[in-house]
């Protein structure tokens, strides 16, 4: 007994030994090393300055161009893009934010409005020193860009971002469709009942398989412009104060001056605003008189096709679209585009989107420098050479870009901004995420039912509101 | 404590029968326990990549979600250690409280459905079609487990859409009025069920196929001579003696049910309201949109549980509801 006891116990102690040894060592390297991240895998963690796009493969060929054309001013930095596809811009960040989370953040990011104040917030590096170090090299840029845009990117006071394209939410239409309800253009300051109007025209022409107003549920182009008409919001828009280093340094002379600030703020709900209600029940009716579609969640992607295939009268959209009918076949003068219909305002909504230098940046200074030339006009014909967006500078939305593809109205695009200056960004806090969510999943049931549903809806709407902007603030 | 004693008792057995054989070559005594002892150390050598990947790609993900579940912690900043907190801001939370609703709903029916159809058409197809034509449907059925789960549920979002869908064209033609399957909570709960059982009752299907197959023939003989038809057949042999396969469909169904997510986030984002927000999909807006990975884990240590939970019940059930031939 005791010598088995024995036996057992050098055996284990033994066995012990190595297994502590081997554990100790394990728990040594582990505990002396640094966090380990992605980037510690061989391979991924070289210095060139790694820029995310969304998009495919195919996207990130299309500015190799631009990358070449800034190898040459800057042989010293190497460029990769990345591409990574999303089906949008909150799909995108979530893609984004895996890769800060697994350690391997790009350098930079292209961030559209939706995610413009959560970069700015938690991620992104401010443009400031560099705009007022390079003024004088950046004067031109700002005089082609109208300052809606650039206001966008601001928050609290610095900017993190400079638009490289933009989109308003525009009222594009069918022509044949129009001609055969026997409409004539819509005036630009058409009204949301000459709208309502045109549908009911359109519907009596053509009572079947076709859809007088198509609309989807999403941030951009689903109720927020019909709420932004009605001068309201979801959210209530204040803006916070300070910028005006950059308007003084920027914009001293423009018209709009005095209505510029240190960026939007959207701090609280606004569901329960009767204006928002009054919104929501106009476009209720429209569904229930079999005007306008009950929207899908998200959608969108089919939207071209379905508009290309003469089933759509009217849609909001912008000059993103351009390129996509064109090559779904439809002819310069199959369709056309207007302004927003006016309720109690004409303002209109509008995303843009442009690179942001992350704080984890190896070389923030050689980013500005990616940022500064992607801004230069150069380098802006090279990355948008068809329309497939709307660019950010004035000077390039032009009858060259559009000629061949319409629309015929094609100045009603960057006319949104000028005529009306009071048009905003799309309402995104840092947790649009959780805010276009407590939006999106409202709004069915809200233009689907009676008026009590439409209530409960908006009351729904209002607490997960609340909720969303109470998290992470 | 258990895994010692056997070993002591193998040594115990082993040393008599080594000194029969081998007494008088003491060395080769020591050479049988070399080699076992080098086999042994073979064996963890083998061993070693399973066990380092499923250690690191497994345990260290469920331990750190479990510690995770007591920390709020957004990636970017340092993690902050809350206690119980995101449990009970869970619990209290609405949204999470529905959710986990309609994945219980959504598994009562889907499962129920994926299991009805499985086990119906592999009757069909293994007692009434010929060999070959057997072999077809033993693959068409498989077939849609195979795809992804994303674009199958893309694809049937334009299938389902109110205006311009396949579904309500050919509905139109019996005069049924366009149907709003994607915008109405009950049409769209439908759509997620209809397009999840399609693409899951294969594997079930593929079970029960085996299962049938492994009833001894002699089973329905006797059970025939005693004057049982095609029904009572059914009653008395096929389901008693299919149960330990009906018990292993089921589990695994309602384990994967219980984890459904791309087909409502693909057709539905969840809505219209919450009417298809799922468990998962919670735990995934958590973390992924709304940056609260702490709340996110504390959701999926509840979701396993009650997975966990579920299986139990299963399993203490079977022993009254399971026969074993």
């Amino acid at each position: 007994m005791t010598g088995a006891t024995t036996g057992r116990l050098r055996e284990i102690s033994r066995r012990t030994a190595l297994g502590a040894l081997g554990a100790g060592i394990v728990g040594a390297t582990v505990a002396s090393w640094p966090r380990l991240s992605g980037s510690d895998i061989p391979g991924r963690g070289d210095n060139s300055l790694s820029i995310a796009i969304m998009g495919t493969a195919a996207d990130a060929a299309a500015r190799q161009r631009a990358i070449d054309a800034f190898t040459r001013l800057h042989p010293d930095i190497r460029v990769k893009v990345q591409a990574i596809q999303a089906v949008d811009w909150k799909d995108f960040f979530t893609k984004i934010l895996t890769m800060v989370a697994a350690g391997t953040p790009p350098d930079v990011v292209y961030v559209a409005t939706e995610g413009a104040q959560l970069f700015a917030d938690k991620l992104a590096h401010p443009l400031d020193e560099y705009l007022r170090r390079d003024a004088a090299d950046m004067a031109e840029f700002f005089d082609d860009v109208h300052p809606s845009l650039v206001e966008a990117f601001m928050y609290k006071g610095s900017l993190f971002q400079l638009p490289m394209d933009w989109n308003a939410a525009n009222m594009y239409y069918n022509t044949t469709a129009f001609a055969q309800a026997g409409l004539e253009r819509p005036a630009d300051d058409w009204t949301n009942v000459d709208f309502r109007n045109s549908l009911a025209a359109m519907r009596k022409a053509r009572p079947s398989d076709f859809t007088p107003y198509y609309w989807t549920n999403r941030l951009f182009g689903g109720v927020v412009p019909w709420l932004y008409a009605n001068d309201t919001s979801f959210l209530k828009e204040t803006r916070s104060t300070g910028g005006d280093w950059l308007w003084d340094s920027f914009y001293a002379k423009d018209p709009s001056r005095g209505l510029r600030s240190g960026g939007y703020q959207w701090l609280e709900p606004n569901a329960d605003d009767p204006r928002v209600f009054e919104t929501f029940d106009y476009l209720r009716g429209l569904v229930k008189d079999g005007l306008g579609v009950r929207p899908e969640e998200g959608g969108g992607s089919s939207l071209v096709g379905l508009f290309a295939s003469n089933r759509i009268g009217t849609t909001p959209a912008g000059g993103y679209w351009v390129q996509g009918l064109h090559e779904a076949g439809m002819k310069e003068n199959d369709y056309d585009v207007a302004f927003f219909p006016k309720w109690r305002t004409q303002r209109h909504q509008f995303g843009t989107a442009g690179y942001a230098i992350m704080k984890t940046a190896k070389d923030k200074d050689a980013a500005w420098e990616w940022i500064k030339f992607s801004s230069s006009r150069e380098a802006m014909e090279l990355i948008f050479p068809n329309p497939v967006t709307t660019p950010a500078r004035r000077s390039m939305v032009n009858e060259a870009l559009y000629s061949g593809k319409g629309p015929a109205h094609w100045k009603v695009f960057y006319d949104t901004l000028d005529k009306f200056p009071t048009t905003g960004p799309i309402p995104a806090p840092p947790q649009q995420a959780a805010v276009e969510t407590a939006l999106m999943k409202n709004v069915s049931l809200a233009v689907s039912g009676d008026e009590r549903q439409l209530k409960q809806a908006l009351e729904s709407m209002q607490r997960d509101l609340e909720l969303a902007l109470r998290r992470q603030s | 404590m258990s895994t010692t004693t056997p070993r002591r008792d193998r040594a115990k057995q082993a040393k008599p029968a080594t000194t029969q054989t081998l007494k008088p070559a003491t060395p080769g005594t020591s050479q049988t326990a070399s080699g076992r002892h080098s086999q042994r150390w073979l064996a963890w050598i083998f061993l070693a990549p399973t066990i380092l990947g499923m250690g690191l790609f497994t345990l260290v993900p469920i331990v750190a979600s479990v510690v995770l579940a007591f920390f709020r912690w957004d990636i970017i900043s340092a993690p902050t250690f809350v206690g119980f907190d995101n449990f009970a801001e869970v619990v209290q939370d609405p949204t999470v409280r529905v959710s986990f609703l309609n994945t219980i709903v959504f598994v009562i029916v889907a499962v129920a459905f994926q299991l009805g159809l499985a086990l119906a058409l592999a009757v069909m197809v293994q007692e009434k079609m010929p060999a070959w034509l057997r072999t077809f449907f033993r693959s068409a059925f498989f077939f849609p487990l195979i795809l992804s789960a994303a674009s199958v549920s893309i694809f049937m979002r334009y299938l389902f859409n109110e205006q311009f869908g396949v579904v309500n064209w050919f509905l139109s033609f019996a005069g049924i009025p366009a149907v709003p399957w994607l915008t109405t909570p009950g049409g769209s709960a439908a759509v997620v069920i209809l397009v999840y059982v399609w693409q899951n009752f294969g594997f079930s299907f593929l079970l029960f196929i085996g299962g049938l197959a492994s009833i001894p023939a002699e089973t329905y003989e006797a059970a025939s001579l005693d004057g049982a038809t095609g029904w009572r057949k059914h009653t008395y042999v096929t389901l008693p003696l299919l149960s330990p396969t009906t018990l292993l469909a089921s589990v695994m169904a309602i384990i994967s049910a219980l984890q459904v997510f791309d087909q409502p986030y693909v057709l539905t984002r969840g809505g219209p309201g919450d009417s298809t927000r799922t468990a998962v999909m919670v735990i995934f807006e958590s973390a992924f949109q709304r940056l609260e990975f702490g709340q996110a884990s504390a959701i999926g240590v509840i979701l396993t549980l009650i997975i966990m939970a579920i299986t139990a019940a299963q399993f203490r059930l079977s022993k009254r509801f399971v026969f074993y031939q």
